[in-house]
């Protein structure tokens, strides 16, 4: 069973289309990274899965049934800015939290440690700073210890410390099991802390699946020969239907990209078997940058 | 659900100024009204006996409902504002609870100007008029009536307040309508249909003291008892709620 189910999920904006026929699949344990630029859909995505925004067509499904406040009670969640009311401190902001959750009163204490507030948990919300408030909205998602987490930019607004406090976190959570949903439009957060990655760009899911296959799948091959083999590489190149997009590199050679099902020592050897002696051969991973950019162009 | 409500209420000082401001008002214009000279006559003491007092409080106070709207106002409208109804239907409130929520407090609200009606009342009774104190009970229904009437108010502001989501236009808008556009509108509509608008029928709840006395100068009033506008009265009311429901339903967070 799916944690979380979006199929052929719709929203408009007036006239503008925000989504587009979004379906997707997040699998308890994973940590699902929604990647895009910004205007891409995450937000919408998620206010939809959270019951904040309404769809014009399409349906959402949590735990394999249609939302309600008790599936909503086993997600913590993090949509865009920390939501706190300003002249409650940091403690009442919690206990309203806990209320509304229906969780413990109790944990409240552990929350407020957790986001490294407890010395200013009497303070008002409004005198805290972007990343005081950011780690006091991350702290409120895990009131009532929830299965799953959705969290949309959490780490804005943190300083480095934060950011890989933050990451860490994510991580420790993961190792329990708990499914992490996260938003963001920094590719690295998300490379570092995702076991999966669905790639958006103007409403429409451009790619989804495993980090690693999104990656794998378009990893390049740099192909360096003696200077007088330029040529006959390029033509044993041509000759090889699986090979595609050879482009020069700077520095000498050339790098190619293999079709799924192909290695690049298969390439060696049928470079080889043209005549074709490789004086170096590298496989350069893309990073997701790479992969993203050429998603959403 | 009334607790959440109590811990964004009870630690907001401006909910609390304009309360206390709600009784100063009404302590105040209670407090003066003995020395009111009419036809050369001071009404004095006889302004705080029971039971004609309740009557009066009760017309008095009608006038300081604005206050108990701004507050509700404030209320449903700061949480547009902080996003804190977004962040409650992701934590699981539903947006019926979000309204019912609200619903409760204009029931708070309205409790507290039925306690501070009772609360002057026995004090400037007490105090001026004690030898009447025995006959308060006789016409308290008027103070009940006063809080039917807070609900009403309070469930127009509410409704505003849930249409126009900040805080400045909401403000506006209920005090045009209550104020302003009905009874402009009820100028031009026959009196047989104009009783029946809603502020007309919150407003018949506490009818002017003396009344009949006016009645004889200016004809008999169109306005419907105060019995009879009772169960209109909590139909609006339950139709704004309801309306306030559909409302936010309706629209994205």
């Amino acid at each position: 069973m799916s944690i979380l189910q979006l199929d052929n999920l719709s929203k408009r904006y007036g006239s503008t289309v925000a989504l587009r026929g979004l379906s997707l699949q997040v699998e308890p344990g994973s940590v699902y990274g929604l990647l895009g630029p910004n205007g891409s859909g995450k937000t919408t995505t998620l206010g939809l899965a959270l019951g904040v925004l309404r769809a014009d067509g399409g349906m959402i499904r949590w735990f394999g049934q249609p939302m309600s406040s008790q599936s909503k009670r086993r997600v913590g969640a993090l949509l865009e800015t920390p939501n706190f009311f300003p002249y409650l401190s940091a403690r009442q902001n919690l206990l309203l939290a806990a209320d509304v959750k229906q969780a413990d009163p109790k944990t409240v204490d552990a929350a407020l440690d957790l986001a490294g507030l407890t010395a200013r948990q009497k303070d008002p919300f409004r005198s805290f700073s972007l990343g005081m408030k950011q780690r006091l909205a991350l702290a409120s998602t895990l009131l009532g210890t929830p299965d799953v987490l959705v969290l949309d930019e959490p780490t804005n607004g943190l300083d480095p410390q934060g950011i890989a406090e933050v990451r860490e976190l994510i991580q420790r959570l993961a190792a329990q099991g708990k499914t992490i949903i996260i938003a963001s439009h920094l590719l690295d957060e998300i490379e570092k802390v995702c076991t999966h990655v669905a790639v958006l760009q103007r409403g429409e899911l451009r790619a989804a699946g495993p980090v690693s296959s999104i990656l794998a799948s378009s990893d390049r091959v740099v192909l360096r020969v003696e200077p007088e083999l330029g040529p006959s590489l390029l033509h044993a190149l041509g000759q090889l239907p699986w090979v595609r997009d050879v482009r020069p590199e700077t520095g000498g050679g050339h790098s190619a990209e293999l079709t799924p099902g192909h290695s690049p020592a298969e390439l060696n050897r049928a470079l080889f078997a043209s005549g074709v002696v490789l004086a170096g051969l590298e496989v350069r991973q893309r990073s997701l940058e790479a992969q993203f950019l050429e998603l959403t162009k | 659900m009334l607790r959440a409500e109590l811990r964004k209420i009870l630690p907001y000082r401006t909910v609390w100024v304009i309360l206390g401001l709600y009784v100063l008002l009404l302590a105040g214009f209670v407090s003066v009204g003995g020395s009111v000279t009419v036809n050369g006559q001071q009404f004095g003491n006889t302004l705080y006996s029971f039971p004609e007092l309740w009557s009066r409080l009760a017309y008095m106070a009608s006038y300081f409902n604005l206050l108990l709207g701004i507050v509700l106002i404030i209320l449903i409208t700061d949480e547009f504002q902080f996003r804190t109804f977004r962040q409650q239907v992701i934590d699981g409130r539903s947006v019926a609870g979000l309204v019912q929520g609200k619903l409760a407090v204009s029931g708070l609200l309205a409790g507290f100007g039925v306690v501070g009606v009772l609360a002057v009342g026995l004090f400037f009774g007490l105090t001026r008029s004690p030898e009447t104190i025995g006959r308060a009970p006789e016409t308290i229904g008027a103070v009940l009536l006063y809080g039917i009437q807070a609900l009403g108010y309070l469930s127009v502001a509410g409704l505003v307040g849930f249409l126009l989501r900040k805080g400045g236009p909401a403000f506006l808008g209920f005090f045009l309508y209550a104020w302003v556009v009905e009874p402009l509108l009820r100028l031009t509509t026959p009196d047989e249909i104009d009783r029946y608008f809603p502020v007309k029928i919150f407003d018949s709840l506490t009818p002017t003291p003396g009344q009949e006395l006016l009645s004889t100068l200016t004809g008999p009033s169109t306005a419907l008892l105060p019995t009879q506008a009772a169960p209109l009265a909590v139909f609006y009311i339950g139709l704004c709620w309801l309306l306030s429901y559909l409302l936010l339903r309706s629209r994205d967070l």
